[in-house]
């Protein structure tokens, strides 16, 4: 071997060897608690500041650890760390779809001792309450929230739609004043924000699509909410790229000025009113139509909950961590430093909310109406079925009631009807 | 095939391999704003900036260097050996062991992370590079051993039998006339660990929870939020850490010299 | 030495990579073989022995036959692409004089660029209605990832764009294998350069062309990441290959017995074309030089 060669070699082992020095302790303290959650935003200290006001007040160190921030990522991370024993973390955050499964699982801890089911109806919104009480138990604290909203053109749409039929019209309106513009944005790639706008739409024409624990997902409201679904992009109101798009590439071309209706998360509107934007100012949101009026949003957002196998000591600290992390106070520094719309209804009458984070304060009435996809353990396990349906529906390869049947097989089998 | 034949053949595939390359590069210099028009009306630096900001991504940068140089060590300490012992000693079951080495490899890695990860937490490896460095050199010995078997095969039996007459041990004539001659072959199987580790995303992001051993996959994998996508910010990033792993390739290609030294058999 | 004693050292020599190689890869293999036999849903707390039931379900499931009928395409049209690719390109780099070194290295980034940043950016250019290639075309043809015949061949573009260096890295390394004087002396008989190539160079690289073939195919019949973010699979299920199905049926449906028999059958399929590939370009020795 020649000599640089060798010398790459031993230098490559002396590091891996280096490396090694530094290895994890296995048993952890009382006081000291991991926290699993998603970076909020690029400037961590207001968040540090918040985990460092709990720290002096209780004495408890805590360890705080980034989750990947897609949503598939994080899901799996937390799904092979919790069934692998779930001792790798004390707090950690969950989005608003997995707390029914996770909590079945038997992963979640009980938290109705410090936050007992009135308490969070009473004090959070409605939305995320439903979707983190199991069988009137608590489950996991709302951390913050998303709804789906409906963006407009001012400059194009005198008044925003209230129902499908008026979105027609005020589209084809639009696109006679303004020809080549796209009329929706929406969401149509094979994945959960599919899924969101389908639900949507099944809310929009009074369906529902939980039944006790079971889903249902092949009804008379279900198999119109998709064909509309479809119609759209047929009838050409939306542009064929939907079925590929994903919140960004809605979001890319409405800010482009290339559309009259977006269906997107309240995180767009900041980036629509950068300075940089082309509709800076043209921009206004409303609720989703529906067949005959208004409808609900699909809620979305994060919940902070505790491994069930945290022994007791470290459960009672970790409680207090995420009794601070979703305080009031907590709720108002995510809002204005990070964008995040707050869980508890009285964060949006805060006054500095109302004073620095204006948008956010003003989409209660928004959160107020969002409404959870189903909650129960069955739903993350048949998404990825449904996602698959509801894709092949929208892209014109299977007729809405073909994909519908097919979805609600596969959700029974996996209930354990079938199987 | 002449040098000049050579180029005009090398050409077309430039162009298909460097103008993509070259439209990440654009990408990474767009302001993120103006990414749904066709061009951007000017290029900014502020993406390679909040790339850089907060120091993650070079330390990420140092973290991958360490791992992947660490496996590409390993994978050739255990695979050269064997290699050498595979096609040069006669080892019974040679063959059965590269087959044996293929079907480890032929593994979808997303069965193999449960059982890794409860395995590696059971050893208190997770959370450190090390415990990556190992998963990492098995999954990449089998490309190196069947690599190294066929360099070592390819070269004339007189030159160990050479050796070996000259008063080597069979050790002795592995390393000081085998592995010089087999260098090209070795920079190969190193160079390909040393990439399949750059790159490896799945256990990485497994294995790995703290900020301050995270690999550049890693890294780049965080980028963004719940639905925002920067792609421009990405863009720059993976420009920024892919130029390391370039400056390693360079360094290696030397080594993967044209020609086999035929002179040192010439009596 | 005699040789039964080098033998012996060979043996020895073994040794360390066989039981790197059966302690961290054959474990996870035989508890997911183990798995693939139970019906393991961990959310619902189901656990119970199945036997051979997962398997009689994929059998009788056609997304399951569908992503394997995408995976199989997938791989014949890149491995073949990517082979017919590199060989060119592998000869190129042999010979270039001057200019040689950044010629390599300008060659290998598209390999050595992480897959999802490879991914990410073919999606830009390829984005309907926005990308670079829809620009240059309008009118939809561009369309590509919308289309479900024409997606697949989207991911089996950016999978050969990133890998044929990969695969022109292996014959590189088996050109480098072949001495230069059989060539020179071959040309000085007056053979073409067409008929050296053929009749010297090309069986003198089937070590290397086995290798190529068979480490893409493995790699190609596992592929993953790009699909993932070209399509995540859609539309309606129609590019999703095995890999991607086995990691829903494991991680979002929480199915960990089915994921692991989807991943068993996988495994089961590459061995099939390994041993096809063995056995059509053989694992023959060279004929020695010398007794």
């Amino acid at each position: 071997m020649t000599p640089s060669l060798r010398a790459l070699f031993l230098l490559a082992l002396a590091a891996a060897f280096g490396a090694a020095c530094r290895t994890r302790e296995d048993t952890r303290p009382a006081d000291r608690l991991i926290l699993r959650y998603q970076p909020l935003g690029p400037d961590p200290a207001p968040f540090r500041a918040l985990v460092a006001g709990f720290e002096r007040e209780t004495g408890v160190e805590v360890e705080v650890q980034a989750l990947p921030s897609g949503a598939d990522l994080a899901h799996q991370l937390l799904v092979t760390s919790l069934g692998a024993g779930g001792e790798d973390m004390d707090v950690f955050v969950l989005d608003v779809v997995w707390v029914a499964e996770l909590a079945r699982a038997g992963w979640l801890a009980d938290l109705s001792d410090a936050f007992p089911p009135e308490r969070v109806r009473d004090e959070f919104l409605a939305g995320p309450a439903a979707a983190v009480i199991q069988g009137d138990r608590t489950f996991a604290v709302p951390w913050y929230v998303d709804v789906g909203l409906l963006y407009y053109r001012t400059d194009l749409v005198p008044e925003p739609p209230r129902t499908f039929a008026a979105l027609a019209t005020a589209i084809r309106r639009a696109q006679a004043a303004a020809p080549g513009i796209a009329g929706y944005l929406w969401q149509g790639r094979q994945y959960e924000g599919l899924s969101c706008n389908f639900f949507e739409a099944l809310w929009g024409y009074g369906g529902a699509a939980l039944d006790g624990e079971r889903l249902r997902l092949d009804t008379p409201a279900a198999r119109v909410a998709l064909g509309w679904l479809r119609e759209l992009v047929a009838d050409g109101l939306s542009p064929r790229s939907v079925v590929t798009a994903t919140e960004e590439d809605a979001r890319r071309a409405f800010q482009e000025g290339r559309a009259v209706f977006m269906r997107n998360w309240p995180y767009a509107w900041p980036l629509l009113q950068d300075p940089a934007s082309p509709v800076r100012g043209k921009v206004g949101v409303a609720p989703l139509p529906g067949e005959t009026g208004p409808a609900a949003g699909a809620l979305g957002g994060w919940q902070l909950g505790i491994s069930s196998r945290a022994p007791p000591a470290r459960r009672a600290a970790a409680a207090r961590l995420v009794a601070h992390l979703t305080s009031a106070a907590a709720n108002a520094v995510l809002a204005i430093h990070y964008g995040r719309n707050p869980a508890r209804r009285a964060a949006y009458e805060d006054p500095r909310v109302r004073a620095e984070a204006p948008f956010i304060a003003g989409l209660l009435p928004f959160v107020d109406r969002a409404r959870p996809r189903p909650v129960t353990p069955y739903y993350m396990l048949a998404a990825d079925a449904l996602q698959g349906e509801l894709s092949a529906a929208v892209s014109g390869l299977r007729s809405p009631a073909e994909a519908l049947g097919r979805a609600q097989a596969q959700a029974d089998a996996i209930a354990g009807v079938a199987r | 095939m002449s040098p000049r034949a050579a180029w005009t053949v090398a050409v077309p595939y430039l162009a298909f391999f460097l103008l993509p390359l070259g439209w990440l590069a654009l990408t990474s210099l767009w302001p993120d704003a103006e990414l749904a028009r066709a061009l951007p009306s000017h290029l900014t630096l502020e993406n390679h900036a909040a790339a850089l900001a907060g120091g993650g991504l070079a330390r990420a940068v140092v973290n991958s260097l360490l791992v992947s140089g660490a496996t590409a060590a390993l994978a050739l300490a255990l695979a050269a050996p064997a290699a050498f012992a595979i096609a040069r000693l006669g080892v019974r079951g040679g063959r059965a062991l590269l087959a044996a080495a293929l079907a480890v490899s032929m593994f979808p890695p997303i069965a193999t992370a449960a059982p890794l990860y409860v395995a590696l937490r059971a050893a208190r490896l997770l959370d450190t590079l090390p415990g990556l460095v190992l998963p990492y050199a098995s999954f990449s010995l089998p490309l190196a051993l069947w690599l190294l078997t066929g360099t070592f095969r390819a070269l004339p039996a007189e030159l160990y039998r050479a050796a070996r007459v000259d008063g080597c041990t069979p050790l002795g004539a592995f390393r000081r006339v085998l592995l010089p001659v087999a260098a090209p072959g070795i920079a190969t199987a190193g160079l390909l660990v040393f990439v399949f580790a750059w790159n490896e995303l799945l256990y990485a992001v497994t294995f790995l929870t703290s900020p301050a051993r995270r690999t550049v996959p890693v890294a780049l994998a965080l980028f963004g939020g719940e639905f925002r996508d920067p792609i421009v910010v990405l863009a720059a990033a993976s420009t920024l850490a892919t130029i390391p792993v370039v400056a390693v390739a360079v360094l290696f290609q030397r080594r993967v010299v044209s020609g086999l030294t035929a002179g040192a058999v010439k009596g | 030495m005699s040789a039964r004693s080098e033998r012996r050292l060979g043996a020895a020599l073994v040794v360390p990579a066989g039981a790197v190689l059966a302690i961290v890869a054959l474990g996870p293999l035989l508890a997911t073989a183990w798995l693939s036999l139970r019906h393991r849903v961990p959310v619902l707390g189901e656990d119970r022995f199945l036997g051979l039931g997962n398997y009689r379900a994929l059998a009788a499931d056609a997304r399951f036959w569908g992503a394997l009928a995408n995976t199989a395409y997938f791989t014949a049209l890149s491995v073949a692409l990517e082979l017919l690719l590199a060989v060119p390109l592998a000869l190129a780099l042999h010979h270039v004089g001057r200019g040689r070194g950044a010629l390599r290295a300008a060659v290998l980034v598209p390999w050595i660029l992480p897959t999802v940043v490879a991914a990410k950016l073919w999606a830009l250019l390829l984005q309907p209605d926005l990308g670079l290639l829809a620009r240059l075309w309008p009118g939809g043809a561009a369309a590509v990832l919308a289309r479900p015949t024409l997606a697949l061949h989207a991911a089996i573009l950016v999978d050969v764009w990133k890998t044929t260096p990969f695969a022109a890295l292996l014959l590189l390394a088996g050109l480098q294998s072949i001495p230069e004087d059989l060539a020179r002396a071959a040309r000085v008989d007056g053979a073409s350069a067409l008929r050296v190539f053929r009749s010297i160079t090309l069986p003198l690289l089937r070590p290397a062309i086995l290798l190529a073939l068979l480490f893409r195919s493995l790699d190609a019949f596992r592929v993953f990441d790009v699909v993932f973010v070209l399509t995540e699979g859609g539309p309606g299920h129609t590019t999703e290959p095995l890999s991607l199905y086995a990691y829903k049926t494991l991680l979002r449906a929480g199915s960990f017995g089915l994921g692991a028999a989807i991943s068993l059958v996988t495994f089961l399929c590459v061995v099939a074309i390994g041993l096809a590939w063995l056995s059509a370009l053989g694992e023959r020795r060279r004929p020695e030089a010398s007794p």
